[in-house]
């Protein structure tokens, strides 16, 4: 019952706060935008080799682009009060569809980087914290350091020169095999091995973080009091390590990957471009170069969502796994 | 009773200063990071000895191979040019990125992170909104946008990571500010009549610098990937060479010449990977745990 | 150089297969089925190319939506969904018969109603058929199987501008009474030609499959068209060389991975197809600047430029000088004839002391931002080869970057330049697509690829207008040479190259670039080996 009021409370307070903060996100996004010079029209008639004025006029009034900023900013929160994201020029369809059809490809990318990156950086950073300064520690504690100061993208460059010109093994480029209707398990096989590489180069860097962390976290329960108790209560090290060490290291672990999910989409821009990957991240800095700032900001306005989740997950998720983290 | 006392800490204070240094050139953390960080400064401000004349200049045949010619000990890319100067002159550009922008980046997380954790109340909880709006546009989506809005310059490349990368100084620096605002030594103050900014600078703000420093590094690092990774889309000053830039050039060539994208890319790894074991130095030194 | 035959004749000649030529002749029937791995650099906006010309929409609109003519290599016109034209002695008339038969994808009949409607729709919201329909007054339509296309003055360049890809024929009774820029046939198009829209996924393919009732059956080949999107140069020549793109073309591969590439025993590098739009790059002035007015500057400049280690160094060997801004491979129209400035170092230096711009303490004269149209690999580096260029004769240049949007507003609106690496399409014809740069009335701010130079002589207006409506080819040559004379002395730009376009293809794929705009045309004939 208690949970119960505990998610209600948690649920309330996220709902009042974040009516705000995607006004405020919204209103600062788009006055933003407005500092950036050209507009769709300029890239719609600079990317057709050929131009005139009445054109690119009819494209501007079109779109509501020759109106005053103001007018503008007013127009787009009146749509978005009606769930309307507005319309891409460029794409010639609704953002909402736009960004509906590459969430799929986003969400697994950077759900499978995010669990590799967990479950690998828990395990390493368990294994760094039992067996603490002596060599497997070191070991993997140089390994680690060493992802986390490698770009993400030039791990992703250097596995393609691996794994796909040199062995031949995965593919380096786009999410599927197009054209092969391809059904149950040949069609999971093809997918993954689409996944393989971009997700690494994306998770590479968090594992180190996660690795690190817990390595921290889990030394730094380890001297609390009741681990020695726990050990004086002649529990075996294996489960006292797993029980109590790594469920309280999940804490700062979690909040960690909370915050990144939200980030996560702004991260993913740079491997998504060098692997082709039909993802958000690519979008977003598609529609930055074309000038489409409805497309843009309705992929900000998602990740603002997404962040917001995120936060309200882990707070669930703590409440969870420390019974000592109350309501407030 | 006191006189002991007095007479053992007069003792202890050199022994204790001498301690203290000896935790920096002892921690192995620290010492490698620095001295790598430190040839990399130096390649950086004697790049022009080391390697003269305009990095950019055409002066061999495309593509030749590490080794293949000893005049280019690291070869030339596809037009001619040659890598070592490029990854030479290059150093400037990442580190001069990396350090303006962090700078940026802790003034502006530094000023507000200290006003909104020492005030409290309204001010703490407007200038908390202002960071999480800020925290929840993706960072680098952020930086895109800034370095749109002007011209992709060194400048402005580095002014929009500092303006995107405070944030996460404000909370840390907001952190600190809130549990050190309760402390003896600031009620002391306070009795004394000294005024608020006195109290924030001279009283809490050196007290509250360690994990300031410690972040410093942090965001020098990120700075740099972040640079690296602008620099691979493209959005890089056309004037100027850099790391990341080589990765992009080197990109159409990953088939044939995969050096053009690896060699700078273990440069950044290095120069990211000695600020990281400076940081990781500082951190056990200057927030050392109590001893079990 | 592939070497076609009509259908008819191929069995006759199979016994000459024996002579078979690199590149391979159709000396086999051509198979029927199978699917076509067509790779592009960048994912098309839409896929009919009414209201963008953007290169990427062109190839997937001419496949569904077919044009009046086609065009052999010299840009001759041939019958698509005309069978028949003539103009009338003074110009001001084109009559086309339309080929009977033909069905929409829908089962609609095509018919000459369809051609008046398209005619005016492209004359209305066309980025180029405003100006290349300007002289038409209107279409008429006696019966629905010829269409009379009416003029106020001759256009010389109409009958050349019916391509697929160009003047694609609408269906009237998809696009009528709507707002046709937000007809999502756009994004699902229904046409006359060989392939059927089948499904647009964004950001990974588009899938085109045959149309079985195509009017020149048993045309098309192909079973399907995949098109796939590759925005990254290395990870297309991946592509071609593991078998996953069959072709792609205007050279989609890093000039310096070429000739590696050439080294693939699997791939075929075709240079036909490449007619219908040649590219010329320039540099071009802000006349209006007060170094760049003068006109010793820039003939200084015009000196130091050596246009062959350009099309050396920056295209490694792919492109043909040009001093002119027609390109050479309007062999009809195009002046050979060098620059009147000669590589000349010396006398650069000496222009510049004259025109008051003397060597400084740091042995430089003056200091000017160049900003470079970043569509394209070439033109970066082409910037930092001027760069280098014009820093022997004291010139310290500092390049500008920006992404497209920005280099159209600096550009164009704003005008904030002094000097500007760009480059234009000649198109099917001169004053289609060299007239916009040069003509004083283009000089238009805001839109882009006009007379960005602000050059204004009234004899080179006289002489673009008037070729404009000249019937008599003998005379509208002459004015375009006259006219490539002066500019060519005046330097309002200096025009450096025209790029020379390859297209990569497997050795499996055939029959693919059979006319003047190669695989932007319908590509009905193109089949591929098993």
């Amino acid at each position: 019952m208690r949970m119960y009021r505990r998610v209600g409370a948690s649920l309330r307070r996220t709902a009042l706060h974040a009516g705000p903060t995607i006004l405020g996100i919204v209103v600062l996004n788009f006055l933003l935008l407005q500092l950036v010079p050209g507009d769709a029209a300029d890239v719609l008639a600079s990317e057709s080799g050929t131009a005139t004025a009445e054109g690119m006029a009819a494209i501007r009034a079109r779109f509501g682009l020759d109106q005053p900023v103001l007018t503008q900013l007013l127009t787009y929160l009146n749509h978005l009060a009606h769930f309307d994201l507005g319309f891409s020029p460029r794409y010639n369809m609704s953002v909402l569809d736009m960004i509906l059809s590459r969430l799929p490809a986003t969400l697994l990318l950077m759900l499978t980087a995010l669990s590799i990156a967990l479950i690998l950086g828990i395990l390493m950073g368990a294994v760094m914290a039992a067996w603490v300064g002596r060599w497997p520690d070191r070991v993997l504690s140089v390994v680690v350091l060493l992802f986390y100061s490698m770009p993400g993208f030039w791990v992703g460059l250097m596995a393609i020169v691996l794994f796909s010109v040199h062995l031949g093994w995965l593919p380096s480029d786009g999410d599927m095999t197009v054209g092969a209707s391809l059904h149950g398990f040949a069609l999971i096989g093809d997918r993954l091995k689409y996944l393989v590489l971009p997700a690494l180069a994306l998770a590479s860097f968090f594992i180190a973080v996660y690795a690190r962390l817990t390595r921290a976290a889990m030394l730094e329960v380890q001297r609390q009091e009741f681990m020695r108790t726990a050990q004086a209560k002649g529990l075996h090290p294996i489960v006292v390590q797993l029980r109590h060490a790594l469920r309280n290291a999940l804490i700062p672990v979690t909040t960690v990957a909370g915050m990144h999910l939200g980030n996560l989409l702004g991260g993913a821009v740079v491997v998504e471009t060098l692997f082709g990957w039909p993802g958000m991240g690519r979008l977003a800095l598609e529609a930055v170069l074309a000038r489409d700032f409805s497309v843009l900001m309705g992929v900000l306005l998602l990740s603002s969502f997404l962040v917001i989740i995120a936060n309200m997950l882990i707070d669930l998720l703590h409440a969870w796994l420390d019974p000592r983290i109350g309501a407030t | 009773m006191t006189v002991p006392a007095q007479v053992d800490q007069g003792s202890r204070a050199p022994a204790r200063r001498g301690r203290k240094l000896r935790a920096f050139t002892h921690n192995p953390a620290f010492v490698a990071g620095s001295v790598i960080l430190a040839l990399f400064v130096l390649m950086a401000v004697f790049a022009d000895v080391l390697c003269p004349g305009d990095p950019f200049d055409m002066v061999g045949q495309p593509v030749l191979w590490p080794g293949q010619d000893p005049e280019f000990p690291l070869g030339t890319d596809s037009l001619g040019r040659d890598v070592l100067a490029g990854l030479v002159h290059g150093s400037r550009v990442s580190l001069l990125v990396g350090v303006v922008a962090a700078a940026i980046g802790l003034a502006i997380g530094t000023v507000v992170g200290a006003l909104a954790g020492f005030f409290g109340g309204w001010v703490d909880t407007w200038l908390l909104r202002v960071v999480e709006l800020f925290q929840t546009t993706p960072t680098f989506l952020l930086v895109v946008v800034i370095v749109a809005i002007g011209d992709p310059t060194v400048q402005t490349i580095a002014v929009a990571i500092g303006v995107a990368s405070w944030p996460t100084v404000a909370r840390l620096v907001r952190a600190q500010f809130r549990s050190l605002r309760e402390a003896d030594f600031v009620m002391a103050a306070r009795s004394l009549g000294y005024g608020n900014i006195r109290i924030i600078v001279q009283e809490i703000m050196p007290n509250a610098l360690p994990p300031i420093i410690v972040a410093a590094s942090v965001m020098i690092a990120n700075a740099i990937l972040t640079e690296a990774g602008l620099s691979f889309l493209n959005m890089r000053d056309p004037n100027l060479i850099s790391w990341g830039g080589m990765i992009g050039s080197g990109r159409d060539l990953l088939r044939t010449a995969w050096f053009l994208t690896a060699l700078p890319g273990v440069a950044i790894a290095l120069a990211v990977l000695s600020l990281n074991l400076v940081g990781d130095g500082l951190n056990e030194i200057l927030n050392p745990r109590s001893d079990p | 150089m592939i070497v076609k035959f009509r259908p008819t004749r191929r069995a006759a000649l199979m016994g000459l297969s024996a002579l078979a030529l690199p590149g391979g002749i159709a000396n086999a029937a051509p198979r029927r089925g199978g699917t076509l791995n067509f790779m592009q650099n960048n994912e098309p906006q839409t896929l009919v190319a009414l209201t963008t010309v953007a290169t990427p929409a062109l190839t997937v609109s001419a496949k569904v939506t077919e044009g009046l003519l086609a065009y052999d290599y010299d840009i001759k016109p041939r019958p698509q969904l005309a069978t028949e034209w003539s103009i009338s002695p003074d110009g001001k008339t084109y009559t086309f018969k339309l080929r009977p038969n033909v069905k929409w994808h829908d089962g609609k009949d095509f018919t000459s109603a369809d051609v008046a409607y398209s005619i005016e729709l492209l004359k209305t919201i066309h980025p180029r058929g405003r100006n290349t329909f300007a002289n038409v007054t209107g279409v008429k339509t006696p019966d629905p199987l010829t269409a009379v296309l009416e003029l106020s003055k001759p256009a010389p360049y109409l009958i050349k501008a019916l391509a697929a890809a160009e003047s694609p024929m609408m269906p009237r009774h998809v696009y009528e009474g709507s707002d046709p820029l937000a007809n999502q046939n756009g994004n699902a198009p229904i046409g006359t030609g060989p392939y059927k829209f089948k499904e647009w996924v964004r950001g990974s393919h588009i899938l085109y499959e045959r149309n079985p009732d195509y009017w020149a059956k048993p045309l098309p080949n192909l079973d399907r068209i995949v098109f796939k999107f590759l925005p990254d140069p290395g990870a297309r020549s991946i592509a071609f060389e593991n078998g996953t793109a069959d072709i792609g073309y205007r050279t989609p591969v890093a000039l310096s991975d070429l000739d590696r590439l050439k080294k693939i025993p699997t791939l075929v590098f075709e240079t036909d197809g490449t007619s219908y739009s040649y590219n010329v790059a320039n540099l071009q002035f802000n006349l209006d600047s007060p170094i760049f007015k003068n006109e010793k500057v820039r003939q200084a400049i015009a000196h130091a430029i050596d246009r062959a280690a350009i099309v050396k160094t920056v295209l490694f060997g792919y492109g043909v000088v040009s001093a002119s801004p027609i390109a050479p491979g309007l062999k009809e129209f195009h002046d050979p004839a060098p620059s009147p400035y000669s590589l000349d170092l010396k006398k650069a230096e000496q222009l510049l002391d004259e025109a008051g711009y003397p060597r400084g303490a740091n042995k430089m004269r003056f200091k000017v931002p160049l900003d470079y149209n970043p569509i394209g690999d070439e033109n970066r580096r082409l910037a930092e080869f001027m760069r280098a260029a014009l820093a022997r004769i004291g010139i310290t240049i500092e390049i500008r970057a920006a992404d497209a949007s920005a280099f159209v507003k600096r550009i164009y609106t704003d005008r904030d330049f002094e000097i500007t690496l760009n480059g234009h399409s000649n198109l099917f014809d001169p004053t289609v697509g060299v007239q916009r740069l040069y003509w004083s009335k283009n000089f238009k701010k805001g839109v882009p690829f006009s007379n960005a130079s602000h050059y204004d002589n009234p004899k080179v207006d006289a002489l673009l207008e008037g070729a404009a409506v000249e019937i008599d080819p003998v005379k509208r040559v002459a004015m375009f040479k006259e006219f490539q004379e002066i500019v060519g002395r005046e330097l309002p730009d200096i025009n450096l190259y025209s790029p020379l376009y390859l297209t990569i293809k497997n050795k499996r794929v055939h029959d693919d670039s059979m006319t003047a705009d190669g695989v932007e045309s319908n590509m009905a004939e193109c089949y591929v080996d098993g």
